[in-house]
């Protein structure tokens, strides 16, 4: 049921994101109430027992392979809202490291089994286990049918999503991008595995597990079951889980761990789970067909399909470490592996919401205040900057249009040069130019290259591993190679980002914004959309001025803290308040000029003269734009 | 258009009405301002002032009512026409209450540029005319300065400017002086005099009543869209009843010490003695 990358169109990834969105924000919003040590070590318990259930593959009817999935024990335990970010976790964790799920897909596969899963099996359990008490024999019987029903709305939520693909998503020629199978095809093949083997799998656990827990600990049971009677098990003071409680699970954990392996036993994919190269593989394409109500599956993987899957490659692809050569150690190890980062992720997550909630005076300023001043002071940053533009450098003498034609050339002359050399040469010519134009190396330092590596050395860090070529090392543990060719994309990716970077900054620092804009005007742009951007970058100040000092006056009225929802709704008015008042400005603004003569129609003083110097400067940019492209070739 | 003839009327009022949606900010307004003059209007916050001087300025147009500029009527179809407007523009400035509003230029020097550019003066013209501005108003010195970026009295002193830059003879001023510190607020009545000397026409509305009889030789009292006194100012700042019921003045305890002499330019209630 783990969609891999390429099997669903990008809009409909976008969709399924935006789908489990609310449903992540509320789960967080919620659990926030209570996440104090009584949930954490629960949350991560069930998203590693999710984790590892789905680990155990069982043969369906058809060739294909399916597992449980969990959310039925983790929603009657935790509640809907920690079983939905339990099961994500473990979902995020076999898509990242493990490679089971895709990346672009993670939103849909959330959506289906954590989401979906958790509030059916909610609302089933609650609806039939109602009034009975925590050790009823009911309670088992609601738990089984509540994973039973929860595990196949997911399988069917999956198999319309798969089925939909082709009816949607064609090239040119009729073939299906994504998905190749239709409605008719993929409901059937799902969900005759989910309602057989799979459907009973998560109906035996999750009912074996509430009459385990009805003996052991039923307090366990309490969350989901509010309204049962006190009688098997008073409440406790406090409500709080007893660490020994939770200590029988973690055994249980534990035992299923050690067994894993047994869940490899079973060959064969799950359906809808085939690699690009299984489309023209003959011994994997009957097998697809076998499963597929006997429909040979297109001769090549379908296009979309072959681009996207090859968009993630976890480092522990299929559970199977590349160092391990005893396939059952390797898939323990990877189960190992998986709940260890799980109990880490969590108990990094309730840190992080922890210190939050315990320092309530000091109240953090919202997402949204944070970036407001960060965009304020890193705009009037840009002002400050004018300072340097104002000193007597050589670029500061350069005239405007020459810097800005020259900055562009020699930047397109850092994307098209191929030799790492060459780009040395121009990041050595723009640290030259920076200080003959009394630019501070620390600036630049600061300002482009630590953020410029930060964002690149991101991005460029996965091609040190992934580009094939002459290995040159292996990483320890993982086991990554570092090839050659790896270490040179990298190299490339993050210099030219560098480079490029440099001249950028050298022009906004050694230029004044009004001559750039004034620049802009020799190369034709209308008076009236010059005097606009203008006029932008002036009351944008202004209005974020006013906008800062709204929430300054709102938090200095402000005694303690407020709730999210609140704060939600001031911030909503503060906005209307802020285009009301930018709506004002605007219409002064306009008598303002009209005052002063303006009839719709724009002058400007173009007090900007070419001198030979600068075509002399024009030129050498020029020129060395040109000489560094030719040597780079 | 007329040239500048005394004591004939620059702008005439009769029975107008403005309304904000529901609410009227001038009720059948009736009000005349001759070459020459200078007249200050006097008001609670909210009473009309502002809106008066839009109207002057013809940005805003009232809803009834005629106003005619030197003797030809202020409209807006009447503004659309080129040379009218041009003319109409040249010769009447408005310095806005909000400074932030009147600075929308990168720099002062363009800000002092943009009227007489919109006016299609030769470049040459307006760079000497520019310059000169700037060092008679003391400003040469934040010529590249972002307006932006400047003081309140420093923005206030470039907004003058950039009315200033055109020579109007008419000036219609929404509380020049408000907000400004001391230093700040004489400069500005130091400018205001030399105006009302040199026989330059102006209106400005204001709060300020102690340099009222230096910058004012008429006053016009507003009380909610209507004219409710008109005099000279030390008329009117000796009708204490008066400037009490439109919230000029309130009673307020103020000593004296024994034998010193009364130093009020205007009139105060002594409650607390």
């Amino acid at each position: 049921m783990h969609i891999p990358d390429g099997y669903l169109s990008p809009s409909t990834c976008g969709v399924m994101y935006f789908l489990a969105l609310p449903f992540w924000s509320g789960a967080l919003i919620r659990l926030k109430a209570v996440l104090s040590t009584r949930v954490v070590p629960l949350l991560s318990l069930f998203a590693a027992f999710s984790f590892v259930v789905m680990m155990f593959n069982l043969p369906l009817p058809g060739g294909t392979t399916g597992h449980a999935v969990g959310m039925g024990i983790a929603t009657i335990v935790l509640g809907p809202a920690a079983s939905i970010l339990a099961i994500s976790i473990a979902l995020l964790v076999q898509a990242l490291f493990f490679g089971d799920g895709g990346i672009s897909t993670f939103g849909a596969n959330c959506f289906n089994m954590a989401i979906a899963g958790s509030l059916v099996a909610y609302a089933v359990y609650r609806l039939v286990g109602a009034g009975a008490s925590l050790t009823a024999r009911r309670r088992v019987f609601a738990a089984g049918v509540a994973g039973y029903i929860a595990i196949n709305v997911s399988a069917l939520l999956a198999a319309i999503e798969f089925g939909i693909q082709p009816a949607l998503f064609r090239d040119a020629s009729g073939a299906p991008l994504y998905c190749p199978y239709p409605l008719s095809v993929s409901i059937p093949a799902m969900m005759i595995g989910h309602l057989t083997f799979a459907g009973l799998a998560e109906l035996i656990v999750t009912a074996g597990l509430v009459s385990y827990l009805q003996r052991a600990d039923p307090s366990l049971l309490r969350i989901t079951a509010p309204e049962a009677p006190d009688r098997d098990c008073p409440r406790e003071a406090g409500e709080a889980v007893r660490w020994p409680a939770a200590r029988k699970l973690w055994l249980i954990l534990a035992i299923v761990l050690v067994i894993t392996p047994l869940g490899i036993v079973t060959a064969g994919s799950a359906w809808g789970e085939w690699s690009a190269q299984d489309f023209e593989n003959p011994g994997a394409r009957r097998e697809m067909a076998a499963a597929s109500r006997h429909q040979a599956p297109p001769s090549h993987a379908p296009k979309g399909l072959q681009r996207l899957s090859s968009l993630w490659t976890a480092p522990i692809s299929g559970y199977a470490p590349r160092f391990v050569k005893n396939a059952y150690f390797g898939y323990f190890a990877s189960a190992m592996t998986g709940v260890g980062i799980i109990i880490l992720f969590v108990l990094f997550l309730s840190r992080v919401f922890r210190a939050r909630a315990r320092n309530p005076k000091r109240q953090r300023a919202s997402f949204l205040e944070k970036t407001m001043s960060g965009f304020i002071r890193a705009t009037q940053h840009a002002i400050f900057a004018e300072d340097l533009a104002r000193s007597d450098g050589l670029l500061q003498r350069f005239d405007p249009r020459v810097k800005l034609t020259g900055t562009l050339a020699l930047i397109v002359a850092c994307v098209a040069s191929r030799r790492l050399i060459v780009l040395a040469a121009l990041l050595l010519f723009a640290c030259l130019l920076a200080f003959l134009s009394h630019v501070p190396l620390k600036t630049l330092l600061v300002r482009v290259w630590l953020a410029v590596l930060g964002f690149t050395g991101l991005i460029a860090l996965p091609a040190v591993f992934l580009t094939p070529g002459v290995m040159l090392a292996r990483v320890p543990v993982v086991d990554w190679p570092i090839t050659v060719q790896g270490l040179r994309t990298a190299a490339f990716l993050i210099l030219r980002a560098e480079t490029a970077g440099t001249y950028s900054l050298l022009l906004i620092l050694c230029t004044p914004w009004i001559r750039v804009l004034k620049s802009l005007r020799f190369f034709r742009v209308p008076a009236l959309f010059v005097l606009i951007v203008g006029m932008t970058y002036r009351y944008l100040f202004l209005l974020l001025q006013i906008a800062e000092e709204m929430f300054e006056a709102r938090r200095a009225r402000l005694v303690g803290v407020l709730q999210p929802s609140e704060r939600r709704r001031l911030l909503a008015g503060t906005a209307g308040v802020l285009l009301d008042k930018s709506l004002q400005l605007s219409s002064e603004v306009h008598a303002a000029m009209q005052a002063r003569g303006y009839r719709g129609e724009v002058h400007l003083l173009e007090d900007i003269r070419m001198l030979p110097a600068d075509w002399l400067r024009l030129g050498a940019a020029a020129g060395i734009s040109v000489l560094a492209i030719w040597f780079g070739r | 258009m007329n040239a500048n003839r005394p004591n004939s009327p620059v702008f005439h009022l009769e029975d107008v009405v403005f309304r904000y949606g529901a609410v009227t900010a001038l009720d059948g307004f009736s009000f005349e301002v001759n070459h020459g003059e200078s007249v200050a209007l006097l008001g609670a916050n909210g009473c009309g002032k502002s809106t008066l001087l839009r109207i002057l300025a013809g940005l805003s147009f009232p809803a009834a009512g005629r106003v005619t500029f030197c003797g030809q009527a202020l409209t807006a179809e009447r503004l659309a026409d080129a040379s009218f407007s041009t003319q109409f523009r040249r010769r009447v400035g408005l310095l806005f209450q909000n400074s932030e509003v009147q600075l929308f230029n990168a720099t002062v020097f363009d800000e002092l540029a943009f009227g007489p550019l919109q006016l299609e003066w030769p470049r040459d013209r307006i760079r000497k005319t520019v310059s000169d501005l700037l060092e008679v108003m003391g400003i040469a010195h934040l010529k590249d300065r972002a307006p932006h970026r400047l003081s309140g009295g420093e923005k206030k002193r470039v907004a003058l400017a950039s009315v200033l830059i055109l020579d109007p003879d008419i000036l219609l001023l929404d509380e020049p002086t408000a907000a400004l510190d001391p230093a700040s607020q004489s400069q500005i009545f130091d400018l205001l005099i030399s105006w009302r000397n040199s026989g330059r026409t102006v209106i400005l509305a204001t709060h300020d009543l102690d340099n009222l009889e230096d910058i004012a030789g008429r006053c016009a009292v507003f009380d909610r869209g209507r004219i409710v006194a008109e005099g000279a100012p030390l008329d009117i700042l000796h009708d204490v009843a008066l400037l009490e019921r439109i919230q000029l003045v309130r009673p307020h305890h103020h000593k004296h010490e024994p034998g010193a002499a009364q130093p009020h330019p205007h009139p105060h209630l002594h409650t607390g003695e």
